[in-house]
């Protein structure tokens, strides 16, 4: 065959075919390759380096992994590029190359070809790939949070049952006396520890209900009606000042004007934080329970001096089993009071906020914007 | 693990100084099959590969560790106190130029030269300086890079195996040349290629030796002058060169370069 004749061949070859130095220029390219790039060849050879020809990214890959191994291997097979049209527009192509003589000289022989329809796919191969590893790693999020559940309820189980146990021995214990012929006034007292004990096992037990419902009901049912808060807040705090004889509790209120509430959540409010101020505060120091109504609406607040909540107890302190080291006594809470109390707030479109540190003491702040009674 | 297996560590030849060699990003030792040799008649030779790359121990890329030159840096101190007899000669090709002045600057005494091949303290255009790079064309390597997945871990096997003038390269060695995990490779060329070492260049006392191609897209010749400027005790060498990697499309040339640099050490 003539020069002519193998030139021909060469052009009219349905993928694009080229030669160049070792450094990249061009000695030949034929028609195909011309086409895709939308240069004449006269415009390549001896002017333009194939790399060049290749986006900044297939020019780095070019010049860090494939140029050097092509020069140490000789060849190199299925190298994915994408070149650059004159027009601005990317052509994907794989090629080879090899490394050839030509009399003396070393050139490199590149034979490429389009390669949009893998591109395409690998493209989408990257996508599905993301798409699973996202898909992973919510799997694995799912499966943490399940056994966080379950090792939560194993430890829930676990708390309820010892806190149960001590009032329902205590209702036993005084139940047995009961039995054998104990003195009137004896009899008294043991009729109400059996009362008081129940009522701790019945608190426990709606606690554990609240949760149920804050969990898996989407929140705490309250009823919203209008309420006087503060009566309510100094009966509420007469009632616990019995409950806890030898501690100073006292109500101041501000503001007044109506409100809107859960009267017996609110209670409930009150009996969680002055008991959280019981356990956790200074012993000899004044309990304050404040019951304000003003134009941002309505909060009740409870006060303790005593040491700060712990900084990293914080985060997690509306959590339930969330427990601080109570002083003294040997109290012990399932951990929801706060919980629940927070629970009760947002039924009350409210927020809760806590401020905490050793020189002022520990304030809890319920509001309650929700409650505000509709102008009419 | 041994640093040894874990750096694929090659020691070879014999004399007083020890020579180490570091190949670049995008590849691994067998890029100095071309030059290493000829030390080897003068020096101990060692040859390693970056963790991540070649035959290096996989198992000991640890992400949080390789996410900075640092922690290739904490590995060319171990392996130059393992395997050098006193202060070491550390030949660094691209990154591992930088990677070997960290170390330097880890430690006091540990190096007696340094022959940087085509390095670049930034690779980002930034203000007057010029790397040859923007931040845009960087990430357009690393999206290549995402969508070469075959190149990197297919390894390109030769169209036909052995280079007819190149007997010597055994066909089991064509298959391991530069074989790189392709999630290793992406994180290497982040941490290479957003790297930028300019203010450490001021605090290198080690004499260096640059060695510049003249015609490098990866570091272009204002970066060998910049790099001159800065570098305390630097001696430029611009060679005749088109690539980045001289040491294999010019093994002659770089081999001079370090040759007359080496013996104006002294070592």
């Amino acid at each position: 065959m003539s020069q002519d004749a193998v030139r021909d061949v060469l052009d009219a070859a349905p993928c694009g075919l080229m030669r160049t130095t070792p450094d990249g220029t061009f000695l030949r390219a034929n028609r195909m390759f011309c086409r895709w790039v939308g240069h004449d060849e006269a415009a390549l050879v001896g002017k333009l380096k194939f790399q060049n020809l290749l986006s900044v990214g297939g020019r780095i890959f070019h010049q860090t992994h494939w140029a050097p191994l092509l020069a140490m291997q000789g060849s190199i097979s299925e190298v994915k590029l994408e070149l650059l049209h004159v027009n601005g527009s990317t052509v994907p192509i794989v090629i080879n190359a090899m490394v050839a003589r030509d009399g003396d000289a070393r050139v490199h022989d590149l034979a490429a070809y389009v390669a949009r329809d893998r591109d395409m796919y690998e493209r989408e191969l990257i996508a599905s790939r993301k798409r699973l590893e996202e898909l992973v790693a919510e799997t694995q999020r799912l499966h943490d949070e399940a056994r966080g559940r379950a090792s939560y309820a194993e430890q829930m189980v676990g708390i309820v049952s010892h806190d149960l146990r001590n009032p329902i021995s205590t209702i036993q214990t005084a139940a047995a006396m009961l039995r054998r012929d104990v003195a009137a006034a004896g009899k008294e007292r043991m009729v109400e520890r059996i009362a008081r004990a129940s009522e701790r096992a019945n608190r426990l037990i709606g606690d554990l209900l609240d949760l149920t419902q804050a969990r898996l009901g989407g929140g705490i049912a309250v009823k919203i009606e209008p309420i006087d808060l503060h009566t309510l807040a100094a009966e509420a705090v007469e009632e616990l000042a019995l409950a806890h004889p030898g501690r100073k509790i006292r109500h101041v209120s501000n503001g007044c004007g109506e409100c809107r509430g859960d009267a017996s959540r609110l209670e409930q409010v009150i009996g969680n934080l002055v008991g959280n101020a019981v356990s956790y505060g200074q012993a000899d120091a004044e309990i304050t329970v404040t019951s304000s109504i003003d134009a941002d609406g309505c909060s009740i607040a409870v006060h303790n001096f005593g040491p700060a909540i712990p900084a990293e107890l914080l985060p997690s302190l509306f959590e339930p089993m969330t427990r601080g080291e109570a002083s003294g006594t040997s109290k012990r809470s399932v951990g929801l009071g706060l919980f629940i109390v927070k629970q009760v707030s947002r039924a009350h479109g409210g927020t809760t906020e806590v401020q905490s540190s050793p020189a002022s003491g520990t304030t809890f702040r319920v509001t309650l914007r929700g409650g505000e009674l509709p102008p009419r | 693990m041994s640093i040894k297996a874990r750096n694929n560590v090659r020691v070879d030849g014999d004399g007083p100084m020890t020579i180490f060699f570091a190949h670049g990003f995008g590849c691994d030792q067998n890029m100095w099959r071309l030059l290493a040799p000829a030390y080897a008649k003068r020096y101990r030779t060692v040859l390693f590969d970056l963790v991540g790359s070649g035959g290096s121990d996989l198992s000991a890329y640890d992400p949080r560790k390789y996410s900075s030159l640092e922690g290739y840096a904490d590995d060319v101190v171990e392996l130059v106190r393992e395997f050098s007899r006193g202060p070491a000669i550390f030949v660094g090709h691209s990154v591992s130029a930088m990677i070997g002045l960290l170390a330097d600057l880890k430690t006091a005494s540990l190096f007696a030269a340094h022959a940087m091949i085509g390095p670049s303290p930034c690779y980002i255009n930034d203000g007057d300086y010029v790397g040859g790079f923007s931040r845009q064309d960087i990430e357009s390597l690393l999206e290549t890079l995402e969508s070469n997945y075959l190149g990197w871990s297919s390894n390109m096997a030769p169209v036909i195996m052995g280079a007819p003038d190149q007997p010597e390269l055994r066909l089991e060695l064509t298959n391991s040349f530069c074989r790189t995990d392709p999630e290793i490779a992406k994180q290497f060329a982040r941490v290479t290629f957003l790297s930028d070492n300019r203010a450490q260049l001021p605090l290198l006392a080690t004499p260096t030796l640059i060695v510049q191609c003249n015609d490098d897209i990866i570091a272009p010749v204002s970066v060998g002058d910049y790099l001159k400027q800065k570098l305390p005790r630097s001696t430029l060498r611009v060679i005749d060169n088109v690539g980045h990697c001289p040491h294999i499309s010019s093994p002659g040339q770089c081999a001079r370069a370090m040759d007359e640099f080496l013996e104006a050490e002294g070592l």
